[in-house]
C-alpha cells in the first residue's frame, strides 16, 4: 500500500504503459503471446500493442476475427496447452461472449483436473462510458469477481496500469485486466525499473480523516475531484483505490474506515450486487459502528446522448452531495 | 515584442501532450505557415505551425518533455536582439494554426 511515485519514474501515456509491460513480458517469455481484433500491424483500438507486432512476429501478435467466444475459447486452450495468451477484448460489453470459455473452463480447470492444467491467460478489456451506447459503455467488474478462480484487477493510472497487467502476465491462472475508456488520454508516472504491482493490494490515494472512498479505475478521478472540492468546505476524505478486486485487500479498506468510520464506495457500474455492495458488506463484518453509502451508476442502460450518460454515470457533485448526507448521520 | 509559443487547443480530450520534435533552433526565424514545432497526444501528432511571423529565442520544453495544452513551449520574439522578460506571464500568445494528424 503506497500512494508515493516510485523513486525513479518516467511519465508515459496511458497506452504505452500497457505496451512496455507486454514488451518486457513477451521478451522474458516467448509464451507470451497476443491475441485479439485489430492488435497487430494496427496496434490496438486505443494503440496500446503499438510496435509488438514489429518486435515479435505474426506468430505470436495475431489479429482475429470479430468472435469473442472463439478468441478467449482459444485463450483458454493455449493457455492450457502451455502458452500465455493475453487475449484483447476491445469492449468489456463483448465479454459477455467469451463468459462460457472463460468462466466455465479458464477459471475452473486447476479445480476440475486437481491442479494438472493451470490456465494462465489474461483477458484484457476496457470498461466505461464514453459516448459510445447501452452496449458499449458497460461495467461489468462485479459480475466477475463473482467466479471462483478468476481475479480481477482495474488500474486507475498508467503506473498501475503498467504493474498490474506484468503481475497478470506472470500469474498461474487466469486474471481480467479492466482498463477505462476515460483513462486513454491520460499520462502518467511509471516505474523506471522493472515493477510489477502486486494483485491484491490497495493503494492509498489521499489521506484525510472524516470519511473513507473506496473505489477504483477511472472513478478514482472523480474521487480525487470529490476530495478536492469537499476539502474547501472542511471535509476531509481518504482515498482508496482498491485496484484489485478479485481478491480484494480489505484490510487497508478497514484500517482506513475504522479510523474514519465513514465508508462511501464509488463505482461507475450498477449498485445491485455491485463492487461497493460486497466492499461494505465485508466491512461491516469487520467494524462495528461504521456509516456507509455508495454511489454508482442510475438502473438505467447508458445512453449515447452526452446528456443522459453524463446523468446516469456518477460525477463529483453527486459523491459530494453522498458524502455530505453520510456525514450528517450521527 | 516578445510572444510565447503555448500548446494550442482546445484538442478532444488532450490535457497534456509531448514534444516530438522541434523544426528548428533558437535564432531561427518561423514565416506564417512554417512547421515549429510537432507535438504527440495520445493518438495523434499536432502539427503547430506559424500564422504570424516570429524568432525562436528559447525553447522551454525539449523534445521528450510534457506540457499541458495553454501552457508554453517556448518564447519568440518580433526581434532577434529584443531582451527576454524573466516572466512570460504579460508575454502575448503567437499566433499559430494547428493540424491534428
Amino acid at each position: 500500500m503506497s500512494s508515493d511515485a516510485p523513486p525513479s519514474s518516467t511519465k508515459l501515456f496511458f497506452r504505452e504503459a500497457i505496451a512496455r509491460a507486454l514488451r518486457e513480458e513477451m521478451s522474458r517469455d516467448e509464451r507470451v503471446i497476443v491475441l485479439g481484433q485489430d492488435v497487430a500491424a494496427f496496434g490496438g483500438s486505443y494503440r496500446e500493442f503499438v510496435g509488438l507486432y514489429e518486435s515479435f512476429g505474426p506468430a505470436r501478435v495475431r489479429n482475429t476475427p470479430v468472435a469473442e467466444s472463439a478468441m478467449i475459447g482459444i485463450g483458454v486452450g493455449a493457455a492450457a496447452a502451455g502458452l500465455r495468451p493475453l487475449v484483447s477484448i476491445t469492449y468489456m460489453d463483448f465479454l459477455m461472449l467469451g463468459l462460457d470459455p472463460l468462466v466455465n473452463y479458464g477459471a475452473k480447470a486447476r479445480y476440475k483436473t486437481g491442479g494438472q492444467i493451470e490456465v494462465p491467460l489474461v483477458v484484457k478489456t476496457t470498461a466505461g462510458a464514453k459516448g459510445q451506447g447501452v452496449a458499449h459503455s458497460q461495467c461489468i467488474e462485479a459480475w466477475l469477481m463473482a467466479v471462483p478462480g478468476l481475479k480481477v484487477v482495474a488500474p486507475s493510472n498508467a503506473g498501475d496500469a503498467y504493474g498490474l497487467l506484468k503481475s497478470a502476465l506472470l500469474e498461474r491462472g487466469p486474471v481480467v485486466y479492466v482498463d477505462h475508456k476515460r483513462l486513454f488520454p491520460t499520462a502518467g508516472e511509471v516505474a523506471a525499473e522493472e515493477t510489477p504491482v502486486p494483485i491484491g493490494k490497495a493503494a492509498l490515494r489521499r489521506r484525510g480523516d472524516d470519511v473513507t472512498i473506496a473505489t477504483f479505475s477511472f472513478m478514482t478521478r472523480i474521487a480525487e475531484q470529490s476530495a478536492e472540492r469537499l476539502a474547501a468546505e472542511g471535509i476531509s476524505c481518504e482515498i482508496v483505490d482498491l485496484r484489485s478486486l478479485a481478491p480484494l485487500d480489505m484490510a487497508t479498506v478497514c484500517q482506513s474506515a475504522g479510523r474514519t468510520r465513514a465508508l462511501l464506495t464509488l463505482e461507475e457500474g450498477q449498485l445491485t450486487c455491485g463492487v461497493g455492495a460486497e466492499v461494505i458488506f465485508r466491512a461491516r463484518e469487520s467494524l462495528a459502528n461504521l456509516r456507509t453509502a455508495r454511489v454508482g451508476a442510475l438502473p438505467a442502460p447508458v445512453s449515447s446522448n452526452p446528456i443522459l450518460e453524463a446523468a446516469s454515470i456518477p460525477d463529483a457533485a453527486r459523491v459530494t452531495d453522498e458524502v455530505r448526507r453520510l456525514l450528517a448521520e450521527r | 515584442m516578445i510572444y510565447k509559443l503555448v500548446v494550442p487547443g482546445p484538442i478532444e480530450d488532450v490535457e497534456e501532450v509531448r514534444v516530438l520534435e522541434w523544426h528548428g533552433k533558437s535564432g531561427r526565424t518561423f514565416e506564417p505557415g512554417e512547421l515549429i514545432v510537432e507535438l504527440e497526444t495520445y493518438k495523434a501528432i499536432v502539427e503547430v505551425r506559424a500564422a504570424q511571423r516570429g524568432i525562436l529565442r528559447e525553447m522551454l520544453c525539449a523534445a521528450g518533455e510534457w506540457q499541458k495544452v495553454g501552457l508554453p513551449l517556448a518564447v519568440m520574439s518580433d526581434d532577434g536582439a529584443e531582451a527576454l522578460p524573466d516572466s512570460l506571464a504579460a508575454a502575448a500568445e503567437l499566433a499559430v494554426e494547428f493540424e491534428i494528424n
